[in-house]
């Protein structure tokens, strides 16, 4: 047998080693690379980011799925929760499945760990499991409180904090629905039509190809497909929504002239466009936090008390400030409180594992489909040779 | 070992069970596939049970006395009978009136499947992207008319549909391909980082 | 008269829907829609799963009798169903429970692994079954691995305009289709629809008698 039909007759067995391998070798080894954003998710965004900070606009997420396909949708679920609470944009969750309840518990607990300030029933509220969607979806259109009665720990909506401003569709504006299936028909079918819900999904990359006409006809405002769409999105969440100017007190909810003010920063397409932005949302774990020399100036005088210690810890390298974390020492870090030493660690422009698990598969995912392409390719030229073999005996 | 870590293990386990089955069919396959099927079957009958029978047909029965659900009550039950020979005409009740919401898929699928994706398609004609999203979207439907034979100049046309479906098709299934590579990274990622990142 | 009354039931309910969607009177929208279909869908809904239970054991049980193939493994669903629902039904279903364990550290896992397979299934598919077997099938294998490089971050750095090449097939020809497959697709269903409410579809009441 030549080396041609022993190609053909490969053992599916040695496939699976070399898939194994081309996944497991790129995620031991983290490198930085950039995800491209498209504008279904830029769209999302945007429209999610135009709730901060609003006491009478809400989002509605709805993880209408099972375990099956968390790995492409809990990653945009954590990103788009760790958006909200960024930007103080109020967020209510639901599931139709009852296999979908710990799934919600595991994504706001995941992210609730990074923000203390951050209370159920005041910031965010979870419905649970609800039974019959349609009835509770065409509900929620004449009155939330009415229809959904109680949250996933029992209590009623109407006493609730987060219900302050918040009567129905008109401000509970957007509804997503992540899926790995028929994601968003219900909404687009029942509650836009009658009652003008913006509708966004969040699809396992599947089910995206089909989802295009819906974006066009305007009838979905924004899509996350796949792993891409959650890695995308983490990068406009690292590149805006969890950006600190080390300028500002952010302490201060409202300046001078009444204006809040709001961590983060606006979407903005010449930021997403410049190269520096492109060192905000590394992947490879980073520990120094860089400072102009007016940005340091401001920083500290934030902290007067601190002003020996920040003085200790620096270094200058190409005119600017340069503070390793990881040269704090405990002591040092009970000095400077947990205000100063949380802030500085954001500074570093670090993002925790938690929050960068969708651009770390991308890695993976480049690897595996090059051997995916190779696959194909060795494939077809092994074939059509044997066919001209065939053809010429 | 902490607890979460045995946790983790545990989920390692059942895991690595289900992955035997890549290099042959074994026991623990077999297993772990049965385990599976009778879990998710009792957990989804312990959960409907707490947060579906006991607020809507227990409390507002026994608690706030509305009796007349005593009625859907009972004909719920008359789904049992579907596997009865003789009483097996009881289940047609309850099925049909589940059934009737198919009243409301009429309008609003008529509206959100079709008339809005008509009206999409129908825009004034200003680039060249949607004059070949125009010709596309009507070379598509008329491929699968078929009480027309594909003939002739109209066979021509058709045929311009088959090339658009086999673009979207190759779009679909790259997009497949990067779903499916997905949730094998997501188990890996598990099993390297929750399971083998604690251990070392 | 076995099937007459059902089907009744269906059409006149089916009419009365199709009048709540354009009609906002009070007896539609809140004595028919309020006060008489959302109790009633909530009370008869949780005996629906009751079907699948007994589908499922009388399926294994008559495995067990009848001594099928592979008819071991059935113990193993039957343990592992009576153990889950004990567990719910004696300890709760809070966070923290033997019932919410189980579910998390074995089913979650399992059924994760269950779709994972398809990965490596798909990576076989590719060595062995895609061929370009003709124009057809080498233009869709062309698109497929545009759109392949395209999401991924090595896409960019082989050529800068490959993600919008990829954005324009899925925004364009990808679209087309895609409209035309789905306005097909809800003509069809739409006309299901039709025949059911209007007593022409008769085969969810199910056959004999």
């Amino acid at each position: 047998m030549n080396i041609f039909e022993r190609m053909q007759k490969l053992d599916r067995r040695w496939i699976y080693i070399v898939v194994a391998l081309a996944i497991i070798i790129p995620l031991m080894i983290p490198y930085d690379s950039d995800n491209v954003t498209t504008p279904p998710t830029e769209n999302l965004y945007q429209m999610i980011d135009s709730f901060a900070g609003r006491e009478d606009r809400a989002i509605l997420m709805s993880f209408y799925h099972d375990a099956a396909t968390m790995p492409e949708l809990f990653p945009m679920e954590v990103a788009i929760l760790r958006h909200c609470f960024e930007r103080n944009v109020k967020v209510f969750t639901l599931t139709w499945f009852p296999a979908g309840a710990p799934i919600i518990d595991y994504a706001i607990n995941s992210v609730k760990e990074e923000f203390p300030d951050i209370q159920s029933g005041v910031d965010y509220c979870n419905f649970g499991y609800k039974p019959q969607a349609f009835a509770m979806v065409l509900g929620m259109g004449d009155n939330i409180a009415n229809t959904m009665n109680t949250d996933a720990e029992g209590r009623k909506l109407e006493n609730l904090p987060i219900m302050k401003g918040i009567n129905n569709y008109s401000e509970m504006n957007l509804a997503i629905e992540f899926s790995g299936s028929s994601a968003g028909g219900m909404w687009i079918t029942y509650a836009r039509p009658k009652y003008g819900l913006n509708v966004a999904v969040g699809v396992t990359a599947v089910m995206a190809a089909d989802m295009y006409p819906y974006l066009q006809s305007g009838q979905l405002i924004g899509m996350l497909s796949g792993l891409k769409g959650a890695a995308e999105y983490e990068k406009l969440v690292d590149i805006f929504a969890a950006y600190r100017d080390p300028k500002i007190d952010y302490s201060i909810k409202v300046d001078e002239d009444g204006n809040q003010i709001l961590p983060g920063r606006p979407f903005g397409r010449e930021i997403l466009e410049d190269d520096s932005s492109k060192k905000l949302s590394l992947i490879t774990t980073q520990t120094k936090a860089k400072f102009s020399m007016d940005e340091f100036a401001a920083f500290s005088a934030k902290y007067p008390e601190n002003m020996a210690l920040l003085n200790s810890l620096r270094s200058l390298e190409d005119d600017m400030v340069i503070i390793d974390v990881t040269q704090i020492t405990p002591e040092q870090r009970s000095q400077m409180g947990e205000t100063m030493y949380r802030e500085l660690d954001r500074l570093t422009r670090n993002t925790l594992y938690k929050f960068k698990v969708a651009r770390i598969g991308m890695n993976a995912q480049s690897v595996a489909h090059i051997m995916i392409i190779v696959f194909i390719v060795l494939g077809n030229i092994g074939y059509f040779i044997q066919k001209a073999r065939q053809a010429k005996n | 070992m902490s607890f979460e870590l045995f946790s983790n293990l545990v989920g390692a386990f059942f895991t690595l069970c289900i992955f035997s089955f890549l290099y042959k069919d074994n026991p623990f396959y077999q297993a772990a596939e049965q385990m599976l099927v009778g879990i998710s079957l009792g957990y989804g009958l312990v959960y409907t049970y707490n947060r579906v029978f006991v607020p809507y047909v227990w409390q507002t029965i026994v608690i706030k006395h509305q009796f007349v659900l005593i009625i859907p009550a009972i004909m719920g039950i008359l789904y049992l009978f579907r596997f009865s020979r003789k009483l097996g005409w009881l289940s047609r009740y309850p099925i049909a009136f589940s059934m009737m919401g198919v009243g409301i898929g009429v309008p609003m699928g008529i509206h959100a499947s079709i008339l809005v994706q008509m009206r999409q398609a129908m825009v004034p004609i200003e680039s060249v992207n949607l004059f070949l999203i125009f010709i596309g979207t009507i070379a598509v439907l008329l491929y699968f008319f078929f009480s027309k034979a594909h003939s002739g100049a109209y066979g021509k046309f058709v045929n311009v549909g088959k090339w658009y479906m086999m673009i979207g098709f190759g779009a679909s299934f790259g997009l497949t391909v990067m779903a499916r590579i997905s949730l094998l990274i997501g188990r890996i990622q598990f099993l390297v980082n929750d399971v083998f990142g604690i251990l070392k | 008269m076995k099937k007459t009354i059902p089907l009744l039931i269906v059409i006149l309910g089916g009419l009365i829907w199709v009048a709540w969607a354009f009609s906002p009177h009070y007896i539609l929208q809140e004595v028919f829609y309020n006060q008489f279909y959302l109790p009633w869908a909530y009370a008869s809904s949780p005996f629906a799963m009751l079907l699948g239970v007994l589908s499922l054991t009388m399926m294994h049980s008559n495995k067990i009798k009848t001594r099928g193939p592979k008819w071991q493994y059935s113990y193993f669903f039957f343990g592992s169903f009576i153990i889950t629902c004990l567990a719910g039904f004696i300890g709760g279903i809070q966070k923290g429970s033997l019932f919410m364990w189980m579910f998390e550290n074995v089913q979650m896992p399992m059924s994760a692994t269950m779709f994972s397979l398809l990965a490596f299934y798909m990576a076989s598919a590719a060595y062995k079954a895609f061929r370009a077997r003709s124009p057809e099938a080498t233009v869709l294998l062309v698109a497929a691995i545009v759109v392949m490089l395209a999401q991924v971050p090595l896409g960019v750095q082989i050529s800068k305009h490959l993600p919008s090449i990829s954005q324009w097939i899925l925004d364009v020809p990808n679209l087309a289709s895609k409209r035309g497959i789905m306005l097909g697709v809800g003509l069809g269903s739409v006309a299901t629809s039709l025949k059911i409410l209007l007593g022409i579809e008769r085969s969810y009441l199910g056959g004999g008698d």
